[in-house]
């Protein structure tokens, strides 16, 4: 294949997908080196020491929790569902672009997923492990989980509701962790042979072999790693679409104003997306810099993860707009009455709008070539995104229940100092346990992307296979 | 095949006029023996034939409009499958102008169909917290909006391909960006346009049941009618030039796995419905799926489920029949009967209807049939008119190049 298949200059012309000048050699250099050196870059200690202390701020927050019970956080009736599952929600949002980039992306042929990928789905894999703490924690009494959450024969015949999407939850979560660790390892593995051939240190080549599980990158084994992966991202696939749609099941099913709503599913799936490539911008790009990746992680990438979230935080958009139309064509009293509190007269009415302004406003700036290719002005987006999606989450849940049927019901919500610091504890996890990841393995897939460099294409296309 | 100006030329200018006439007649014959029934059917049973008449307006009305949209997407998008399915597409949108004459008897005999429109309905105090949206004259607004945007969206795409065919000029430039730039912001008013549509022209049948995801299903549901009757007609075309020369089996094992898809997400959205109505049980919302479980309709949701769903899921996983046109075909026939079983499902069994007995009734395939005949008619001399294959867009070689592989 000689150049781009479009014509010079133009505007369809995709970016490159890696830098000018790369051979197979330079690409496992800089890779592993990220690795595999004893200079680790100053902003990755500063990062990290941000993200443990928050992290300490959560322990010291659970433990407490353990000694006093939920009371101390802001949760009560009738706002009885808060920020557990609001962060839940959110969490488990942020691991879906992990699963659409390693899984949907392979299937659909797209090469950009390639430098995105691993740290993508290890992205999702913290994600899950953050969102998983709420539903252990959120009744203060973690050590009787096992039995709300999981379905067995236990001395008081007491049983999980099967009808409830609560029990769904368990399932589909616990698969979509498993499913994605599965995923992720198995990338891993060709670069973990890699690490184990380049490192120098014997206990780090015990370390990384051990990892390759005797990848020695014969015919046979590429055969079946091709095999087992496409298998894994067909059996992905339906994931991305199924852990939300449950999730957003927990709140639809139940016939409060404001949760009841079909359009759901496919809107709480667009949303997971939204935020999840949010994340993964809010990731690359400093990661990027930190690294000195841009010959890898290109503007490319960069556009068309602005091109996705642009696309889905439409359909997002869509979904607010149905809501509030239908709450008000429903003709029904406290739909109209929820979709007034909610947009107007309603003490969190401004977390309404500032959710507009997060997910809606800001980001329709990536209708512009020129916006999407400036990382400074994408990085505010997705930061904007982060924050509007959470928001999203707070209203759906806070502004639906602090109204109950009955006036003499209604009361404030107000999270208290242990809310905030659990929160932003899993934050202080999400950051520290990427950063270590980023630390100790292939941020960027080695193997595949050696399939991008230019040797790559000569030989492919002499042998006239691809 | 080396690809010059000479071969482009050629590609345009071959065109089975012959074959396309010969369907064209059958079509019209079609046409006119369902116009009869029609005729008989409007004698016979008088209001209960626009239910009938609406059913089929809606089916064959979101044929082109599902057409527009596959259109706008291949704009964004690209590819080979959209570069051979192109022309069908915007032969199908062409149908509009028909659509908007065949929507006049619909607004005539609003008052049958549309309860909320009859005098006195405001006596029903969910109708009266309704009539800022539900009122004639802004219904008759909306709907004069709905087929300007459309019909504004379809000339230009239309236009500029057809500026294609006649400049010489292959290269890419700003010719060629205009379809994009129309079609990005004309797809996300095409989604508003389909949501209200469904809301105004068939929720409304029943004013007090609403549900938030309907604007989503039509859209899934005209996609998939859209594509099914795409790669219908591919089936057809691919046996003389030049559809014969240019379509692979990559474009229409790539066109089948889009229907492939649009089968899953129509079930999705389905069932995410059906699942959140059938837990909440809230009386206003519970009577949707009552009255289609309930006498006639309690088989043919299954017929519904199984034919636009299980059937076609279970084909589509095979690769050889998404590969062979031939073979896709029958795939794709089914989901077009399908998907009008399913607007009949949607739209008959609304309460309020004038009808004793079962509400289903055989002036519903005769109306289907008659209108549908007539726009295929209309549809045939459409794709006639210009050439089959967009062999002038400066992408047209590059994306069938890719279906070497």
């Amino acid at each position: 294949m000689e150049g781009s298949q479009y014509p010079k200059g133009d505007f369809r012309e995709p970016l490159p997908l890696i830098g000018p000048g790369h051979s197979f050699r330079s690409i496992t250099d800089k890779l592993t080196s990220v690795v595999l050196t004893k200079h680790t870059p100053k902003a990755w200690f500063a990062t990290v020491a941000v993200g443990f202390l928050l992290f300490n701020g959560f322990l010291i927050a659970v433990t407490y929790l353990l000694f006093k019970g939920i009371g101390i956080w802001g949760t009560n009736i009738p706002v009885g569902w808060a920020f557990p599952i609001i962060n839940f929600v959110w969490w488990i949002g942020i691991g879906h672009a992990g699963t659409l980039i390693s899984a949907i992306l392979l299937l659909f042929k797209q090469d950009w997923r390639t430098s995105i990928n691993r740290f993508a789905e290890a992205m999702t894999l913290f994600a899950v492990m953050c969102a998983a703490i709420f539903p252990v924690i959120h009744t203060g009494r973690p050590w009787l989980a096992a039995y709300w959450l999981f379905p067995y024969p236990n001395a008081m015949t007491i049983w999980p509701n099967f009808r409830s999407p609560l029990i769904w939850d368990v399932f589909a979560v616990s698969t979509y962790g498993l499913v994605s660790a599965l995923f992720w390892y198995i990338g891993l593995v060709p670069d973990m042979a890699t690490f184990r051939d380049t490192a120098k240190h014997p206990l780090l080549k015990k370390f990384y072999g051990v990892l390759s599980l005797g990848w020695r990158g014969s015919a046979r084994h590429w055969a079946r790693y091709e095999h087992a992966y496409l298998l894994l991202a067909g059996l992905s696939t339906p994931l991305v679409l199924s852990v939300h749609t449950v999730v957003s099941f927990d709140f639809a099913v139940g016939i409060v104003p404001g949760w009841h709503a079909t359009i759901f599913p496919p809107y709480f799936v667009a949303g997971a997306i939204y935020d999840g490539f949010a994340m993964v911008l809010t990731l690359a790009i400093p990661l990027r810099k930190m690294y000195h990746l841009e010959d890898f992680i290109t503007m490319r990438h960069i556009e068309n993860m602005a091109k996705v979230m642009l696309a889905t935080g439409l359909v997002c958009i869509y979904g607010y707009a149905c809501e509030a139309f239908f709450g008000w064509y429903s003709g029904n009293e406290y739909e109209r009455f929820l979709v007034a509190n909610r947009t107007y007269f309603g003490p969190y009415a401004w977390s309404y709008w500032v959710l507009i302004l997060c997910n809606f406003l800001v980001p329709q700036m990536m209708w512009s070539k020129r916006m999407r290719r400036n990382v400074w002005a994408l990085f505010t987006a997705a930061m904007f995104v982060n924050v509007g999606m959470w928001l999203e989450r707070f209203v759906i849940i806070v502004t639906s229940l602090h109204r109950d049927f009955l006036p003499s019901s209604w009361e404030m919500y107000r999270p208290t100092i242990w809310d905030f610091s659990t929160f932003f504890g899993t934050v202080g996890l999400f950051v520290t346990l990427m950063f270590v990841f980023v630390r100790v393995l292939p941020m960027i897939s080695v193997f595949e992307m050696r399939t991008l460099a230019p040797d790559a294409r000569v030989k492919s296309s002499e042998g006239g296979a691809h | 095949m080396t690809f010059d100006e000479q071969t482009a030329t050629n590609l345009l200018g071959a065109r089975p006029v012959q074959e396309i006439a010969r369907a064209r007649s059958r079509s019209l014959l079609l046409g006119v023996v369902g116009l009869v029934f029609c005729g008989i059917g409007l004698a016979v049973k008088g209001q209960t034939f626009w239910q009938s008449y609406l059913i089929a307006f809606y089916f064959w009305n979101g044929l082109t409009i599902g057409s527009m949209a596959v259109l706008m997407v291949h704009h964004l998008s690209g590819g080979g499958w959209g570069m051979v399915a192109r022309r069908i597409w915007e032969a199908a949108t062409r149908t509009l102008p028909l659509n908007a004459v065949l929507f006049l008897p619909i607004w005539m005999a609003r008052t049958t169909l549309y309860p909320w429109m009859r005098p006195g309905a405001t006596s029903d105090p969910v109708i009266a917290a309704k009539t800022l949206y539900l009122n004639v004259p802004f219904f008759t607004l909306r709907a004069v909006a709905y087929f300007a945007i459309w019909g504004t969206i379809i000339y230009f795409l239309n236009k500029w391909s057809r500026e294609q065919d006649e400049n010489p000029p292959m290269l890419p430039g700003p010719q060629d960006r205009r379809f994009r730039l129309l079609s990005g912001p004309c797809l996300v008013v095409y989604v508003l346009t389909i949501t209200f549509m469904s809301v105004d022209w068939v929720m409304s049948l029943d004013p007090h049941w609403y549900s938030t995801i309907y604007g989503i299903i039509t859209l899934g549901g005209q996609g998939l009618s859209a594509l099914a009757f795409t790669i219908l007609v591919l089936s057809f075309l691919a046996k003389f030039p030049p559809m014969s020369e240019v379509l692979g089996a990559d474009q229409i094992h790539d066109l089948a796995k889009l229907m492939f898809a649009f089968v899953m997400l129509w079930a999705y959205f389905q069932v995410s419905q059906l699942i959140i109505v059938w837990s909440g049980n809230l009386p206003e919302e519970i009577p949707f799926y009552l009255e289609r479980l309930q006498g006639i309709w309690a088989p043919i949701s299954i017929v519904v489920l199984l034919c636009e769903f299980v059937l076609p899921f279970l084909l589509l996983l095979s690769r050889s029949l998404k590969r062979n046109p031939q073979r896709v075909k029958w795939v794709a026939l089914l989901l077009l009967v399908a998907r009008a079983i399913d607007v009949t499902w949607m739209i008959a069994p609304a309460p309020d209807f004038h009808r004793t007995g079962s509400t289903l009734s055989w002036v519903d395939f005769a109306v289907l049939i008659g209108m549908g005949g007539i726009w295929l008619t209309y549809f045939w001399s459409n794709l006639a008119g210009r050439a089959l294959v967009p062999a002038k867009d400066p992408y047209f070689k590059e994306a069938l190049a890719h279906g070497g592989h």
